[in-house]
């Protein structure tokens, strides 16, 4: 899962969202070191709806928004469920990390 | 702007584009109202960030799409799906072209991309010394303050003294702070390593009024005395490894020993480059000698003051300065001629190099014009050999815009290649160009091929796409359709029109180059021709600065001299050697006020002179003449014996017209008179374009002991080995003086170069770039007539069948490309009238519109042009009647 992936599906983790609102959440969560441009936040969520990890909200459950009517973007079950085994992941690899500089630092 | 990402959203395949497309053209929208108001640098980088983003995505996208849910397209999408899907194809078509004619891509590629990777090289130096803002805070509201005092025997322009400082602090209302600041040469010593770096003696409102903050500890205030010093990050880096335990170690700097207290960052320079270290000083308002004119100020106005007003009230405060520190009489009435000269930190420490440098940006800025003409002028004559395939493709109803947009894919793979080897030229230039340039341009160290040069490189080459690609294609996009009845023969008179006018552009921006850079040969050779009063062939020069507890007056260093000359002589191969305390063409000479016994008892009386010491035979290894009695004597170097020399400029302000030997001079405040015993020749100090000044040299010891000891002057080697001596000297040194640093290592000539470095090196650069103006515009005119000539070989061959002599076709020929260039040398010579001014304070010994120049070059000019026609026109008068007429059947 590339990273770009991993923040859009973290950034829909606390419900939908439209586009914009992914992107200034990318860019606000990951402390401005992503800023995705429109051609890869889009080919992005393209590739996660095609996976089935995003799928489009209903308006209904998407808190009401001024201005322009927009798509918005949801969760899915599995995608949820990807996120979680990825930041499982991350976070086993980043402990394995944190221990090899640990020791590298005390041999040094 | 955003229209622009827009058409590129039609890159993407249409089912993408019909799920995401308004969603991202919101999005692309929305950000570009933020980047805008973030500045118009942010904007642009967005834009070429997105539309960067946008091409790789939709590439991508194209080439495995992730988008697969098929949906109705909308009714508006067969056009943009055509948009897109064509602009592709005419790349692709574009580099199918280019592939299959690689004479024409290599030409296009290679000129276009010389001219913008010198550009880019160029413009990356201009862009760091010049455009770079000053890392100070507010610089534009820092000023350098200094004086002026027309009529008083002053230089132009001088440096003041503590009680302006004061005055200054106290009284103007347009400041908010000011600092002074005091810059040697002097021995720097930590734990063992010692040399001579650098320094300055600045007060500690320097850092406050510059706006600066060290990156390591913090900055002196009044109460350390002069007891503590901030270093620069390059001496932290290379003396203290970057240690930052360096805070609170103490150091032996420029003959004490002061505590490090602070670190200042990577880009902070001041007063230049080459100031390692800045040790704290106060001025104080109590026991101020006035007059010691010396250092200029450096001050921080108030917001919305100018430097106009500022001079103003520094003039009119400096007005009270007698009354309020005393001073003598010739003191009060320098006060009263006095000025204050303000002029910006900017100005003062970039004037100097800002004009070369902007020749130089605006010499390749038009190498490149030219280069594109060229280009251009190559796509024409393509254009004009696909008339035909255009006529039927525009007949079968091919729109306008198509064929505009197939020529211009050309044009953008073109200048894309060209951009690309653009940014790889100016890598491998740069550096070269950076170990050429002489010395004492600010920050040229930080010099960088960064982003805003590689931005600056793909606006030339979009810039070189248009320029080149644009006139064509709109050409060939209305193609003459009467090409397909008559065989598609001849050029129509319009676009000949705009052929010529290219070339007579070319010719004359060329023209202007080279008039420019051959004024800057007649200088560079009037200066190589000056008589410096010296000579510089064959001279070594060092110094040192020997310590020890034997060394305290001026007879031990005197002794110490005279035995280390006496060791230098004894070297295998050298001639004569010799001393002097500054050096010319590396160290100015002091100045001070003189009279002669014969301008009477007033104590006001008297001239300004410059002053030096010297000893040994400096005289004879310099090749200075003698003109007048004698040089000093070694035994009149060992104690005070009075005697005097003098230049023949000194001589004659003292004594015009009568022989001066034997007369007594004194110095402002010393009580003891001088006896002149000989004349000598002027030299030239501290540049070659300078006049002589009047020059006092004085021995070696003065009327006490410590009246002045002469402790690391510039010994002189006349030896034919001036080049490889110094290993031997250094060895001599080590013996001799174990502690002490040789330093100020010289060759006159090396010296000499160094001075000319700032001609000598715009002149080059210039050089080159005329050059390539000049081989560019022959190369085009010669492309020009030549495609005229393929043009117009039936009617050549109809003349000729008539009768006419081939010298009559090749002067008809020849006239036609003397015509262009006559027109185009014109231009060029009214254009260069207003051009060279830029040159301004680069000459010498040539007026900036100088007739043998002008006439020269544009004489040389229309020979390269006339040369050009000449082979066009051999070709056509070799034209074979029957050959031309049947080949169009």
């Amino acid at each position: 899962m590339s990273a770009l992936e991993y923040h859009v599906l973290l950034a829909l983790a606390s419900g939908p969202l439209h586009g914009y609102a992914v992107k200034d959440a990318i860019v606000h969560e990951s402390s401005g070191a992503l800023v995705p441009r429109a051609g890869s936040l889009y080919r992005v969520l393209a590739r996660l709806l095609t996976a089935g990890l995003v799928r489009e909200a209903t308006p209904a459950d998407a808190p009401a928004h001024p201005g322009l009517a927009r798509r918005y973007y949801a969760l899915t079950a599995r995608g949820r469920a990807a996120l979680g085994e990825e930041a499982r992941r991350l976070m086993q690899t980043a402990l394995v990390a944190e221990k090899r500089l640990g020791i590298a630092r005390s041999r040094s | 702007m955003t229209r622009l990402l827009r058409l590129a959203l039609r890159l993407f395949p249409v089912p993408f584009r019909a799920q995401f497309g308004t969603e991202m053209a919101e999005q692309i929208e929305h950000d570009y109202a933020h980047a805008r108001a973030r500045g118009r640098l942010t904007a642009i980088g967005f834009v070429l960030a997105t539309a960067w983003d946008l091409a790789h995505s939709a590439v991508a996208e194209r080439w495995n799409p992730t988008w697969t849910c098929a949906r109705p397209p909308l009714a508006e999408d067969t056009g943009m799906r055509s948009f897109a899907q064509e602009w592709m194809r005419d790349l692709r078509y574009a580099l199918r072209f280019l592939r299959r004619t690689p004479s024409f891509t290599v030409v296009t590629v290679g000129t276009l991309g010389l001219a913008i990777g010198v550009n880019a090289a160029i413009f990356s130096v201009v862009d760091r010394v010049l455009l770079t803002p000053l890392p100070y805070a507010h610089p534009e509201r820092i000023v350098h303050i200094a004086a002026s005092a027309p009529g008083s025997g002053f230089p132009e322009e001088f440096g003041v003294s503590a009680e302006f400082l004061v005055q200054y602090r106290e009284r103007s209302k347009l400041i908010e702070d000011i600092s002074t600041s005091n810059s040697f040469t002097n021995t720097l010593r930590v734990g063992d390593r010692v040399e001579r770096v650098r320094m300055s003696w600045p007060t500690s409102s320097l850092f406050s009024t510059l706006g600066v903050r060290p990156i390591l500890g913090r900055l002196p205030v009044d109460a350390d005395e002069d007891k503590a010093a901030v270093i620069s990050y390059q001496l932290w880096q290379s003396w203290f490894g970057g240690d930052s335990s360096v805070i609170g170690r103490s150091a032996s700097m420029g003959g004490g020993n002061r505590t490090i207290i602070g670190v200042m960052g990577p880009s902070f320079h001041f007063p230049d480059d080459a100031t390692l270290l800045w040790i704290s000083s106060t001025v104080r308002a109590t026991g101020i000698t006035p007059g010691r004119f010396n250092n200029p100020l450096v001050a921080r106005m108030k917001p919305g003051v100018t430097t106009d007003q500022l001079a103003r009230e520094l003039t009119t405060l400096s007005k009270e300065l007698p009354r309020r520190f005393g001073g003598s009489n010739n003191y009060a009435k320098l006060i009263e001629k006095h000025h204050a000269v303000v002029r910006t930190i900017e100005e003062q420490m970039l004037g100097s190099v800002a004009r070369p440098l902007w020749v130089l940006l605006g010499a390749v800025i038009i190498v490149m014009f030219i280069a594109c003409a060229n280009v251009a002028n190559l796509f024409i004559v393509r254009a004009e050999g696909r008339q035909r395939d255009l006529a039927v493709r525009r007949a079968i109803g091919a729109a306008r815009s198509q064929l505009v947009r197939a020529q211009m894919a050309e044009a953008i793979v073109v200048a894309g290649l060209a951009g690309i080897v653009a940014v790889i030229l100016a890598r491998v230039s740069l550096p070269a160009f950076l170990r050429a340039a002489p010395q004492g341009i600010p920050r040229l160290g930080d010099v960088r091929l960064d982003g805003a040069t590689v931005l600056y490189t793909l606006v030339a080459a979009l810039v070189a796409a248009v320029a080149c690609g644009l006139a064509p294609a709109i050409g060939a996009s209305q193609p003459d359709l009467t090409r397909l009845r008559d065989g598609g023969r001849g050029a129509t008179a319009q676009r000949t029109w705009a052929r010529n006018a290219l070339v007579v552009g070319q010719t004359a921006l060329a023209l202007v180059l080279l008039i420019g850079s051959g004024l800057l040969v007649r200088s560079f050779w009037a200066l190589r021709h000056v008589n410096p009063g010296y000579t510089t062939e064959n001279i070594f020069t060092f110094q040192i600065a020997p310590e020890g507890p034997n060394l305290r007056d001026g007879p031990s260093f005197a002794r110490f001299d005279l035995e280390f000359m006496d060791r230098l002589r004894a070297l295998p191969g050298v001639e004569t050697v010799g001393l002097v305390e500054n050096i010319p063409l590396n160290e100015g000479t002091a100045t001070a006020r003189f009279r002669s016994e014969d301008m009477g008892s007033d104590p006001d009386a008297g001239t300004v002179l410059n002053f030096t010491y010297s000893a040994g035979d400096y005289y004879k290894a310099m090749g200075i003449r003698l003109l007048r009695g004698r040089v000093f004597e070694n035994s009149e170097q060992l104690s005070a014996s009075g005697k005097v020399i003098l230049s023949r400029t000194a001589a004659n302000l003292l004594w015009p017209g009568q022989d001066p030997i034997g007369r007594r001079i004194r110095q402002a405040g010393d009580s003891s008179w001088a006896t002149v015993v000989g004349v000598v020749d002027d030299v030239l100090q501290d540049d070659f374009r300078d006049k002589p000044q009047p020059l006092v040299y004085f021995p070696l010891v003065g009327p006490t002991p410590l009246s002045w000891a002469i402790n690391s002057p510039a010994y002189v080697v006349k030896t034919r080995r001036a080049e490889t001596i110094a290993p031997e000297i250094r060895a001599l040194v080590k013996q001799m003086a174990p502690s002490a640093p040789m330093y100020r290592v010289f060759t006159m000539a090396g010296l000499a170069r160094d001075s000319m470095l700032r001609l000598s090196f715009t002149m080059l650069t210039l050089g080159i770039a005329a050059g390539l103006a000049l081989v560019l515009g022959a190369v085009g005119l010669y492309g020009i007539l030549s495609y005229i000539v393929a043009q117009r070989t039936r009617e050549i061959g109809v003349r000729m069948a008539l009768g006419a002599e081939a010298g009559m076709v090749r002067r008809m020929v020849v006239v036609q490309g003397a015509r262009v260039v006559a027109l185009g040398v014109g231009i060029g010579v009214v254009v260069a009238v207003l051009a060279t001014r830029a040159l301004g304070s680069l000459l010498f010994g040539v007026k900036a519109i100088d007739a043998t120049t002008f006439v020269g070059m544009s004489l040389s000019m229309l020979a390269i042009g006339l040369l050009a026609s000449y082979v066009p026109a051999r070709r056509a008068s070799r034209v074979d009647p029957i050959e031309s007429l049947r080949a169009e059947v």
